[in-house]
């Protein structure tokens, strides 16, 4: 693994397109999914996908190998992520919450998770996760679908493990009602 | 057992999935969980909702992977704007050198005709071209080489914030 990082690091350093190209092929889904999660919506997120690329090209020579790519790379698209909800006005200076990210405001749209439910256990976390504050969320998909460890989700979000580790709590609280008292 | 047990092996259950626990206390969990419904529940609950979240697939543009690959070319000439930088610099030599010299030529040639359309001392005009001119310009020269060093320096902090 280390090899690999060094290797992309290596390359992100030259500006080698190749290397670029071939971890857009790689990562592409798992940002759009992340940004989706983390937004509460579809709207703008291929934009800040490409923003995110152009970010990685401009600063890849910052990201030394010394660790996995894929926490940078989340972590350059979440601060875009953030300065984009801080321009809608989503994001609030004096919020009490440790990032002042809030939930989108709603709209007689389909959410972006009801219209990716494939499976019906999907389709009743749908309501439950546009409910959710995007924190909580982010930490869901980071946790269970991305499969990053404690420590590099509090790296990519900026915040403390027990932080997270409580996020993920509170995540789980609010979906886990959706199965209770009922047999697999 | 009362519900304060429940309530720790639940939040041990919670600890369980976000990060793992240690050896010990797993057991203990495992124990409990062979004896408890309500907790077996919770579990079952907890990783039935896990497992909902990979039922989701968002769709992405098929053209998105194309757009980023094709912005990502288009910035090219962008990065070599270091060229205008270090032209930038040069001139600011070139204009620094010519100060000197003009200052000194400027000196030697006018200096005793501005001192007697004055009415001053030679050594008076001297002193003023010197501080005011010839001084400053061989400051800059000087200080030249450092001048794209500091710029880096600058250009490095603003990356490292990302």
């Amino acid at each position: 693994m280390e090899s690999d990082t060094r290797q992309i690091a290596l390359g992100l350093r030259r500006g080698d397109f190749g290397v670029l190209e071939a971890l857009v092929e790689q990562y592409q889904y798992r940002l759009v999914r992340y940004l989706i999660y983390l937004l509460g919506r579809r709207d703008g997120v291929d934009d800040l996908v490409q923003e995110t690329w152009l970010r990685v090209l401009k600063r890849g020579s910052s990201y030394d190998g010394q660790f996995r790519f894929e926490p940078w790379l989340f972590r350059v698209a979440r601060n875009l992520a953030v300065d984009a909800m801080r321009k809608r006005r989503m994001f609030s200076l004096d919020s009490n919450d440790d990032d002042g990210i809030r939930i989108a405001p709603a709209s007689d749209e389909p959410s972006p998770f009801t219209l990716a439910a494939r499976t019906e256990d999907a389709e009743r976390l749908a309501r439950s996760l546009q409910t959710l504050e995007p924190v909580f969320r982010e930490a869901l998909v980071l946790r269970f679908q991305e499969d990053f460890s404690l420590q590099e989700i509090s790296a990519i979000v900026g915040a403390p493990v027990s932080t997270v580790a409580s996020r993920i709590y509170r995540g789980l609280a609010t979906l886990r009602p959706q199965f209770k008292g009922e047999t697999a | 057992m009362n519900i304060h047990d429940h309530e720790s092996f639940q939040h041990m259950i919670d600890e369980s999935l976000a990060g793992g626990i240690a050896g010990e206390r797993e057991q203990s969990l495992r124990e409990h969980l062979d004896t408890c419904a309500p907790c077996q529940e919770y579990l079952r609950a907890s990783n039935r909702a896990i497992a909902g979240l990979g039922g989701f697939s968002f769709e992405v543009d098929p053209s998105l992977n194309a757009m980023v690959l094709a912005s990502l070319r288009r910035p090219a000439p962008r990065l070599n704007t270091v060229q205008p930088d270090h032209r930038r610099w040069a001139l600011i030599g070139v204009v620094a050198v010519v100060l000197t010299m003009g200052g000194s030529f400027f000196d030697l040639q006018f200096g005793r005709l501005i001192a007697s359309a004055f009415d001053m001392q030679r050594m008076q005009v001297q002193q003023g071209l010197l501080v005011y001119w010839i001084v400053p310009s061989l400051c800059v020269l000087l200080l030249f080489p450092l001048l794209p060093l500091l710029s880096k320096t600058g250009a490095y902090r603003e990356e490292r914030t990302l």
